[in-house]
């Protein structure tokens, strides 16, 4: 049998936690660049769009979701140790995510309330970010995740280079698509000053105030903001406890601010 | 010989969406008898919603799930609506019922083209290493491509409606954010005739391959159950609102107008003690008579037309298939693809009405009503989305029913079926395991959404004896 010339395309596997699936779809949403990426990688393990489980290690590992079982705690060990890089991605994955609001409570009100039987449930106390879990190479955040950020994060770790991914505010997108303030121009709360870039600042653009779905920016001054809407606003303080406490409710900077407003 | 006992476990059931787990119990006679679902996890939607405003409920609530939050999306607002108790602009209505067929497009699409098309181009017996999108890529190049720009054309739409393709923000309580502008419109009618005409080519090509899947229509769930679904005032279905109607497998209307604030008077939630998911039954005929499915099948088997040309056409050709009601779950795909059809023509005949650029998109008002029931169609069959809330409009209560949660009863008799039919000795045959799967990917259950609550279902076919103990599994992911 004649040898085939093996090409060694690199290996990039998908990892789902607790989480909805709407970021690893990002990874379908690619469409034309799709076709590209399936070209240039080899996808070893995305549970989503295949059955087959290529054996690791894999040169880039991207995990979605949080850690919320004794099961996936042990998991996500294994998924570090068979990956060259991980990245984590959007904000289940990144901050906890929405589901870590329960963070917040004692689980057993929510086992008992949705499930009658909750003995049958396993689940840890928190739902955790990957984080806090394992070494992590580079967090891409979002509630989704924006697929072209994906599509560079991707090329960037195949190709050995940094994420060329600006840290800085929604305000920046705001300014760049020339969307009036809505907290000067109409007193609307908005969470832009202190959240990461990515979608394009959506939200202002339908008058709305950004509700925080990419999470902390770098350096956020969240204790100013506050005091600006409770001051300037007429934001009350459960309000502005409660807008903290959202898809990024357990990042350090938004948890910190929103647990000095409690009492 | 004496056949062990044994119990079959998959787990993760793979390309649906999120994470399931199925379990097979056999019994003495190494005979199938049960099968059944397992949840280990919690994610608890309806829970920390309490103490939040109402009004944030869409953009949280479509966080359930990232394949159809439109759906969840909808269901809120409406819900919200309802506490409102406003009458929303009719543009407002047009414009939701127009994201909301986009995202049956976009995951009807999804579902078919880049979950269930392997199995049906490359054989359910194909190498697995293979039988993905990426498989379908290379050797039905065309196909791929189709389905690939087909799910972006409702993707599109989505995005340029509400900003994003996932957890999008332009519907909210009391209408849309902002009216369709003209460009826009123009923009997506231009895209409407290349979707038609992959969809047509799509299902010429799959009523002629339908006929080599002989053996899977007749053990993919195919029995008699009830069939739930809402229907507008001319009878066709409606994805957006409507009357809930139900029929028996003979066709026949037996319940012709459920409102959606008396749902708990039809709908039962039963709890198996082995399941971890509720089994939600029509109330009327009890429990486990009560068993119906929803979704793609089920809203064709209610409908009494489709008035547009094209869909009408193959509708009545899909109808011809049972003699009242089309009863084999394997037909969900075919359903599935002239749903899409439906939509694409019914999204033409819509954006092409003048009113739609209409620019009074939103009603304003304070809560008016403690208590709020939405209902829609979410691309797997009817959601339902249920609050209550204070005088300062914090939720105090929420129940979710979900499309999958409704199928459930019919998944796991249909798993079982095809287990009785294809598991033969006492060993794990991946024929039979992807079967079994091939099932469960009919009904395109979203995982993440049927277990909003609780998190995700690790699906998985393990052998256990009938006293208990596990003989041989096996666990996949």
């Amino acid at each position: 049998m004649a040898k085939k010339v093996v090409k060694t395309k690199p290996k990039l596997a998908v990892w789902k936690f607790a989480s909805c699936d709407g970021c690893q779809l990002s990874l379908l949403d690619c469409e034309d660049e799709l076709l590209a990426v399936a070209d240039a990688i080899e996808i070893a393990n995305f549970l989503e769009a295949s059955r087959a489980v290529v054996k690791g290690p894999y040169d880039l590992s991207l995990v979605e979701g949080s850690v919320t079982t004794p099961h996936d705690a042990e998991r996500i060990q294994q998924v570090r140790r068979e990956s060259r890089y991980l990245v984590t991605i959007g904000a289940c994955a990144t901050a906890g995510g929405i589901q870590a609001l329960r963070n917040f409570a004692d689980v057993k009100q929510y086992t008992s309330i949705v499930y009658p039987t909750p003995q049958y449930i396993q689940t840890l106390k928190k739902s955790t970010p990957i984080t806090d879990h394992v070494f992590v190479d580079y967090e891409l955040r979002g509630c989704p995740i924006n697929k072209m950020q994906l599509v560079e994060v991707i090329s960037a770790f195949l190709n050995g280079r940094k994420p060329n991914i600006a840290p800085n505010s929604v305000c920046m997108e705001c300014k760049r698509r020339g969307t009036v303030c809505v907290m000067t121009a109409y007193g609307t709360p908005c969470l832009g000053p202190v959240t990461h870039a990515g979608c394009g600042a959506i939200c202002p653009s339908y008058d709305r105030g950004c509700y925080g779905c990419y999470g902390p920016k770098e350096t956020p001054n969240t204790t100013s903001l506050s005091e600006w809407w409770n001051a300037k606003l007429g934001v009350k303080n459960e309000d502005i406890l409660r807008a903290y406490r959202g898809f990024n409710a357990y990042s350090d900077a938004f948890r910190r601010q929103s647990e000095s407003y409690e009492k | 010989m004496k056949v062990m006992p044994k119990q079959i476990v998959i787990d993760p059931v793979t390309r649906i969406e999120g994470h399931g787990r199925i379990t097979i119990q056999l019994g003495d006679d190494g005979v199938v008898q049960d099968a059944h679902f397992h949840v280990t996890q919690l994610r608890g939607f309806e829970k920390f919603c309490e103490g939040r405003p109402f009004e944030e409920m869409p953009s949280l609530m479509a966080r359930i799930c990232g394949i159809c939050p439109v759906s969840h999306l909808i269901a809120a607002a409406k819900a919200c609506d309802a506490l409102l108790a406003v009458r929303i602009p009719p543009t407002a209505i047009q414009l939701r019922r127009i994201i909301n067929m986009a995202q049956i497009v976009q995951s009807h699409a999804l579902s078919f083209f880049h979950l269930s098309s392997p199995d049906l181009l490359l054989g359910m017996d194909f190498d697995p290493v293979q039988r993905n999108i990426f498989g379908v890529l290379q050797r039905y190049p065309d196909l791929a491509r189709d389905g690939i720009r087909l799910r972006r054309f409702g993707q599109q739409i989505i995005e340029w409606l509400g900003g994003k393709r996932i957890h999008p923000s332009w519907v909210v309580p009391g209408g849309v954010n902002e009216p369709l502008t003209e460009q826009r419109r123009n923009q997506i009618l231009a895209t409407i005739p290349e979707a038609l005409e992959i969809i047509v080519r799509t299902l010429d090509w799959f009523r002629t391959a339908m006929g080599i899947f002989q053996e899977e229509i007749a053990t993919f769930a195919n029995f008699p159950t009830l069939y739930m679904g809402l229907v507008n005032e001319d009878g066709e279905p409606d994805y957006y609102d409507g009357r809930l109607r139900v029929v028996d497998s003979a066709g026949n209307v037996i319940n012709d107008g459920i409102e959606a604030a008396e749902y708990h008077d039809y709908i039962g939630e039963y709890v198996e003690p082995h399941s971890f998911l509720k089994s939600p039954f029509y109330i009327p005929l009890g429990y486990p008579e009560g068993i119906y499915r929803v979704g793609p099948l089920a809203r064709l088997n209610v409908a009494d037309r489709l008035n547009e040309p094209k869909a009408y056409e193959e509708w009545s050709a899909f109808r011809e298939l049972g003699r009242r009601a089309v009863q084999s779950s394997f037909y969900y795909h075919y359903a599935r693809l002239i749903e899409i059809l439906f939509c694409i023509e019914r999204l033409r005949t819509r954006l092409s009405r003048p009113d739609i650029l209409n620019k009074h998109v939103r009603a304003y008002a304070e809560p008016n009503s403690f208590e709020g029931v939405g209902m829609s169609e979410a691309p797997r069959g009817m959601l339902l989305h249920h609050y209550k809330i204070d005088e300062q409009g914090l939720v105090t209560w929420a129940n979710l029913i979900i499309a999958t949660g409704h199928n459930n009863l019919a998944m796991n008799r249909g798993v079982l079926q095809a287990a009785k039919h294809f598991v033969k000795g006492n060993k794990i045959e991946e024929p039979m395991l992807n079967r079994v799967e091939a099932v469960i990917r009919c009904y395109d259950p979203c995982l993440s959404c049927s277990t909003h609550a609780i998190g995700k279902m690790p699906l998985h076919v393990q052998l256990v004896s009938a006293d208990g103990g596990i003989l041989d599994e096996i666990k996949r992911g």
